[in-house]
This record gives structure tokens, C-alpha cells and sequence, in this order.
């Protein structure tokens, strides 16, 4: 049987040897690369990140952006934490927290679903305005000092070598597959980001499907910001600020089109796996914080391009091919 | 034919990513290099007339203590192999450059037959960069991590994990204010201390009748600017400060801008504002700028903190009349002294114990008094600058 090479031509095939080579290049390179606590490590230093790219793949596939959730993990945290600092039991505030994140999830849902605005303009809002309110509410404080097994959740392992934060990643990640791949809400998703119209004309409930994403987007970004207060044991009002981009990258990354109808889980799974292995490979070769964020933005760059660059190559190559054709019938 | 280009274009992206990420590993010993040359020639000059000062003066204090029946000076074997890493709180700030030529002076001074890595985040990834580094670290097995804390207690589980993987942990410039994963903060100056001099500034460039003013600080979890702040609140509380009124303090995290923008905002919220204090080297050349860019050098003064290079021209033009700092260089050196001490286990890090670092003389740990927790050593002394001798030591 010949073997089937054509997941080499697509775009999760090449993630996949970018990423063999990386994992090959640090295991031969840097010592204690290959080690258990190194790889939780790697994941635990993003975690929340990647958390929250998996419901961004999502929004992205659905012709969409979320550009609050950054501000809403950072808005739950420091309303978890002023709840607490206020004299709330630990439990309570937390579920403050989450109840922050998904109040803001449907403030969002509302201007694009009800109103009918773009998501970048409402999101971009929401970015400015959570943010605005985490400060409003912490102002330059920072609360620390939650219950010991507040932090020991961040911070410890909680089954095996495993801390939470990670096994709730592993677990949406098993979901997320199931969803977006496998169900008929998923089969909406990508029509909805293919076409609105044609969506729409089919049946299918465009403004309930995106509603429900920008509140389940929200909802985990909170529950993400929270488990970023864990392992950091203090919030203040500056926290996960900037972290849509690195989200939005690691998506992208992914082979996820930002026009929509596009990706799938499993090339966000590849891309995340090579951007936290650059990051801890290049960190572990002492390489500098300007150098990693520049390494990642070339890589970023080269995502975008190369897909559409390929695509003008072969969309030439087929005229030139055409008009070959067309000299030889003419003669 | 479509197949052959895309599997062309796929190879030419992996060899140029490939490029990319392998290209700076070549040059990136290079910076280390320099600032290590650079070390002999520039600031030897620079250093030496504070160095001296700050030997003979800092010696002065602890070898009271020294000549206490505590025990013998513990003294550095020179020669070992340790894995060092010297984190500033982020990187591209002058003050912390500086620390690392002390640093690598005393790396070349104890000839440590391993490295000296000058690590930082960058200015926008702070808090999650210094964790990282710290994590980093603990896998690399880097011996010894000397961290200037800008992440509160956020970076104290990475440094007790990085404890319990047997690394030495210190902290310099600015200590994890629960000492959790910290054996010995060194401290430049007596924190409480700091108070009194920021507060004998302003009563100098206020006068005896003294007068209103806000505090421009770094960001809200720098530990040691809060220590400062509160050792100024402290001081105003003396009766013999009464006339001096702290209106705010406000925060522009060691940012250019940020600290531009909120020394512009300070004048308008206080009209009777007339001096902003910085306690930060970033904060106080951002409050010059923008009083001298406003026209307002003769109605609200700045000072506080900063390198004499960067605020001779606002000293000299009468922005900033006065202002304090101490050698960055000598606190680079003394921090590399005490993590080879303890990393070598010459030092157990211990309360009364008394070690020698080189050119900087004698030092006592001894229990920080600005925190309920952790053990300090303090370096010292301040030099407050003016028109008379900012000149000389910006050169």
C-alpha cells in the first residue's frame, strides 16, 4: 500500500514538521528539555492562554473576534479578589468572578447579537471598558494572601504531576475537539463563518450560535484569569493585559483563516504546542524576551503569507499553464 | 505540478524559520562580551570615587558588628564553578546595565569558571517574563538566580520552587516582600533610612517654610519603592517635618511615558503642587522632562531618585535641584559576593553572620526590619547630588 503523504500539502502537515523539528532541536540542544517537569512547565507558563485560544478558535472559525477576553480574565480576577479583599469566603468570590466573566459575555453577545454590531468594534470596547473596571476596582493595589489552597490550586499538582489549570486545558480541549469537529453546532459554526447569508437561508440560527460563543468566550476567559490568580497567589488590575494578541497569534498560527469558515482544533493544538516549545526552548537557550517576541512575529507573519502566497503561485502557474495549452490548440 | 510548489514553498518556509530561530544563537554571547570589556574601561572611572566613599563608610557601621563575638568574616574561595543568573526587573534600564558590570567585575574577580547570565523580561511582560526566567532557571540548573523583584509576591512560588530544586535564591534592588523562596535580600540602603533623605531633599528645595508635593512612584508591587514610600510617611510624621503635605502618590511603572503623562496629570489636579518626588531612576527623568516641556521648572521642582548621567542637564538648569541615589555598579558586585557565598555553601545564609565581598568590605546579615519576614544585608550609603557635584559624576 502506498503510504498517504497529502496531510504533508495541507497547512497542519507543515505545523507538524515545524513542530518535530523544534521538539528535535531542543531535545538535542538543551538539556533538560525532555523531562516531565520541564513539559508541565511549558504549559503552565501559558496555560491561561491556551485555555482561552480554544474557545477563540471558535469565535475566529465563525468569522469573528473576541478582542475583550484579555480584559475580562484581568476584570474576573480583580473581582474575585475585591470580593475577597471585602470579606467574602474564597469560594464565593471566585464564583463572583465567573459570574463577572459571563455577565460581561453577555453585554458582548448583546451589542453583536441583538444589535447587529461588528465584533471587533463591541470587543474592542470591551477591551478598553473591563479593563477600565478592573482598575476602577483595584485601582493600583494588588490583593494577595487568598487561602493556601487557593494558591496550592495554581501552583501544586493536582493529580500525578498534573496542576489543575492543566487538566481543565486537557479536558476543554477533549470537548472543544468534540464540538467543533463532531457535532451539528460545530457544522453551524463553520457555515455561519463560510457565508452569514447562506447560514441563514439554511435554517440556521446565526445570531443564537454566535450569542452563545461570545458568552461561552467570556465565561472562560474568567475562569481562565482565575486560575492565573492561583498560580501567580495576587491579582492587580494590569493582569493578562496584552494577551489577546498572543491568543489571536497562537489561533492563526493554527491555519484558522481570519476571514472565517476555516481550521480546525487540530492545527490550534499543533500551533500552540510549537509556540510554548519555541518560547521554553528559545527561554532555555537564554535568548531574550526581545528576541522571543520577535522570533514568534516572524513566525505569525509567515503564517499569514505563505498560505496566500501559495495560492498566488499555483493561481499563475495554472494561467501560464492555460495559455500553453491555448497556443498549442491555436497552432 | 500544484503539488511540487506547494511542497517547495513548504521547505523554503521551514529552512527560513529554521534561520530565524537559529540565527541569534550565534551573536548572543556577543552582548555578554561587551558590557564584560566595557566593565574595565568606563565604569572603573565612574565607579571608583563612589566606590571608595562607599567602602569606607559602609565598612564603617558593620565592622562594629563585625568585631562583635559572632564569628569569623567569611571570605570568598576563589575558582569555583557556579551557574549564575542576574535578573534585573526588566531590561533596557541604565541603572540595572550598570549592576551587571558589577557583577561581572566580581564574576572576573573570584574567576568563577562558569557563567554569569545578564537575564530580563521586557518592560511590557514584566511580572510573567520574571517567572518564567525563574522557572527557566530551575530547569537549566542555574546554581544561583539574583532577582530584582518587580512581581510582588507573584514571583515568590517560582522562587520557592526554584529553592526547593536547590538553586540559591537572592534578591537585590528590590526584595519579594514575603521572603517566601528568598534567603538574603541585599539591600542598597537602609530602606527606612530613604524615608529621611527624600524628606530632607524636599525641605532643602522647599525651604523652612515648606510646602505641598506628590509622590511619582514605579509600579504599585515594587517592593522597594513602597518600603521608601512608607518610610517617607513615616518621617512626615516627625513634627520636625510638619510643613511638608504629601497630596497623592501616583504610579507610572517605571515607563517613560506613563511617568511623563502622570506627572503632566499631577500639576493639573494639584495647582499648588511645587515639588514631585520620584523614587525612581525612570520616574524622576520623566518629571523633569515634563516640567521642563511645560515651562514650569521654577514653580514645581522634581526630586527623589535617578543616575546623576541622566539628570545632569535638569540639575544644572534648576528642574531638579537635588536628588540621591547610590552605586548601581557596587550593588551589582556586593549581590554577586553573597549569592557565590551561598552557592558555594561557604555561607548558610544565616542571622549574624558576617562575609567579606571583595573591594565593598564586611557585611552582617542581619533581620530586615521593613518586612515581617527575611534576612538583608544593606550596602549603602546614599550620595545626594546637586549643582556642585552632578557634573563630575555623570562623566
Amino acid at each position: 500500500m502506498r503510504p498517504d503523504w497529502s496531510i504533508f500539502r495541507r497547512w497542519e502537515g507543515l505545523l507538524l514538521i515545524l513542530l518535530i523539528l523544534i521538539v528535535g532541536y531542543n531535545a538535542l540542544s538543551t538539556p533538560g528539555y525532555l523531562t516531565v517537569g520541564n513539559w508541565v512547565n511549558l504549559f503552565q507558563l501559558s496555560i491561561e492562554k491556551i485555555i482561552v485560544a480554544l474557545i477563540m478558535t471558535f469565535i475566529i472559525i465563525n468569522a469573528e473576534i473576541d478582542l475583550s477576553v484579555a480584559s475580562v480574565m484581568g476584570f474576573s480576577a480583580c473581582m474575585m479578589g475585591f470580593l475577597f479583599a471585602g470579606g467574602m469566603p474564597m469560594e464565593w468570590a471566585i464564583a463572583g468572578g465567573l459570574l463577572a466573566g459571563f455577565v460581561a459575555g453577555l453585554f458582548n453577545s448583546f451589542w453583536i447579537g441583538i444589535v447587529g454590531l461588528p465584533s471587533l468594534v463591541v470587543t474592542l470596547a470591551g477591551l478598553i471598558g473591563y479593563r477600565g473596571l478592573a482598575y476602577v476596582l483595584l485601582e493600583d493595589r494588588s490583593i494577595g494572601e487568598f487561602p493556601a489552597w487557593f494558591d496550592r490550586l495554581g501552583q501544586q499538582p493536582l493529580i500525578g504531576p498534573f496542576p489543575l489549570a492543566l487538566i481543565v486545558f486537557f479536558v476543554l480541549l477533549i470537548f472543544a475537539i468534540i464540538v467543533l469537529q463532531y457535532s451539528g453546532f460545530g457544522r453551524y459554526v463553520y457555515v455561519i463563518g463560510n457565508s452569514k447569508d447562506v447560514a441563514r437561508y439554511s435554517g440556521v440560527r446565526v445570531r443564537r450560535t454566535k450569542m452563545i460563543l461570545f458568552v461561552v468566550s467570556s465565561t472562560v476567559a474568567a475562569l481562565a484569569g482565575i486560575l492565573y490568580a492561583a498560580r501567580l497567589g495576587a491579582v492587580r488590575g494590569d493582569m493578562a493585559l496584552g494577551f489577546e494578541l498572543d491568543i489571536i497569534t497562537m489561533v492563526l498560527l493554527g491555519g484558522v483563516s481570519i476571514f472565517g469558515g476555516t481550521g480546525t482544533m487540530w492545527g490550534v493544538l499543533l500551533s500552540v504546542l510549537i509556540i510554548l516549545n519555541l518560547r521554553n526552548g528559545m527561554g532555555l537557550a537564554n535568548f531574550s524576551g526581545h528576541v522571543q517576541t520577535g522570533v514568534i512575529g516572524v513566525l505569525l507573519i509567515l503564517s499569514v503569507l505563505v498560505p496566500n502566497l501559495a495560492g498566488t503561485v499555483q493561481a499563475a502557474l495554472k494561467r501560464r499553464r492555460a495559455r500553453t495549452v491555448e497556443v498549442v490548440a491555436a497552432e | 505540478m500544484r503539488k511540487l510548489s506547494t511542497i517547495i514553498l513548504s521547505l523554503l518556509v521551514i529552512s527560513s524559520l529554521l534561520l530565524a530561530a537559529c540565527a541569534p544563537a550565534a551573536p548572543a554571547p556577543a552582548p555578554e562580551a561587551a558590557p564584560a570589556e566595557a566593565t574595565e574601561a568606563a565604569p572603573a572611572e565612574a565607579t571608583e570615587a563612589p566606590a571608595e566613599e562607599a567602602a569606607a563608610e559602609a565598612t564603617e557601621a558593620p565592622a562594629e558588628e563585625a568585631a562583635a563575638p559572632s564569628g569569623d568574616v567569611i571570605v570568598a574561595t576563589p575558582g569555583q564553578a557556579v551557574k549564575m543568573v542576574l535578573m534585573p526587573k526588566f531590561l533596557g534600564i541604565l541603572v540595572f546595565d550598570q549592576a551587571n558590570q558589577g557583577a561581572q567585575e566580581a564574576h572576573a574577580e573570584l574567576g568563577n569558571t562558569d557563567e554569569l547570565q545578564f537575564l530580563g523580561p521586557t518592560p511590557e511582560n514584566s511580572v510573567a517574563g520574571q517567572i518564567e526566567i525563574v522557572t527557566n532557571a530551575t530547569t537549566q540548573g542555574v546554581q544561583a538566580i539574583m532577582i530584582s523583584n518587580n512581581a510582588g509576591d507573584q514571583i515568590a512560588p517560582a522562587a520557592q520552587a526554584a529553592r526547593d530544586a536547590g538553586m540559591t535564591v537572592v534578591t537585590w534592588d528590590s526584595p519579594i516582600p514575603s521572603a517566601e523562596g528568598e534567603q538574603l535580600f541585599v539591600a542598597q540602603v537602609d530602606f527606612a533610612e530613604t524615608g529621611t533623605v527624600m524628606a530632607d531633599m524636599a525641605r532643602s528645595i522647599l525651604g523652612e517654610d515648606g510646602g505641598k508635593f506628590a509622590v511619582l512612584s514605579a509600579s504599585p508591587d515594587a517592593a522597594n519603592q513602597n518600603a521608601w514610600i512608607a518610610s517617607l510617611q513615616e518621617t512626615l510624621t516627625d513634627p520636625a517635618y510638619a510643613n511638608l503635605e504629601l497630596l497623592d502618590i501616583v504610579y507610572g511603572n517605571d515607563q517613560s511615558e506613563d511617568s511623563y503623562n502622570q506627572a503632566l496629570a499631577l500639576i493639573d489636579k494639584y495647582p499648588d503642587m511645587e515639588l514631585i518626588m520620584a523614587p525612581t531612576s525612570v520616574g524622576i527623568v520623566a518629571a523633569a522632562k515634563a516640567m521642563q516641556d511645560e515651562g514650569l521648572c521654577d514653580t514645581v521642582k522634581v526630586s527623589g531618585l535617578g543616575l546623576p548621567a541622566e539628570m545632569v542637564e535638569y540639575t544644572l538648569n534648576g528642574c531638579a535641584p537635588e536628588f540621591a541615589l547610590w552605586s548601581f555598579v557596587d550593588l551589582g558586585y556586593t549581590t554577586y559576593y553573597a549569592a557565590y557565598l551561598l552557592a558555594t555553601g561557604a555561607m548558610q545564609g544565616a542571622e549574624g553572620e558576617t562575609f567579606e565581598a571583595g573591594r565593598m568590605g564586611t557585611y552582617t546579615i542581619e533581620k530586615d526590619p521593613t518586612r515581617d519576614a527575611g534576612l538583608r544585608i544593606v550596602m549603602g550609603p546614599f550620595t545626594v547630588y546637586n549643582a556642585d557635584n552632578v557634573e563630575a559624576a555623570s562623566k
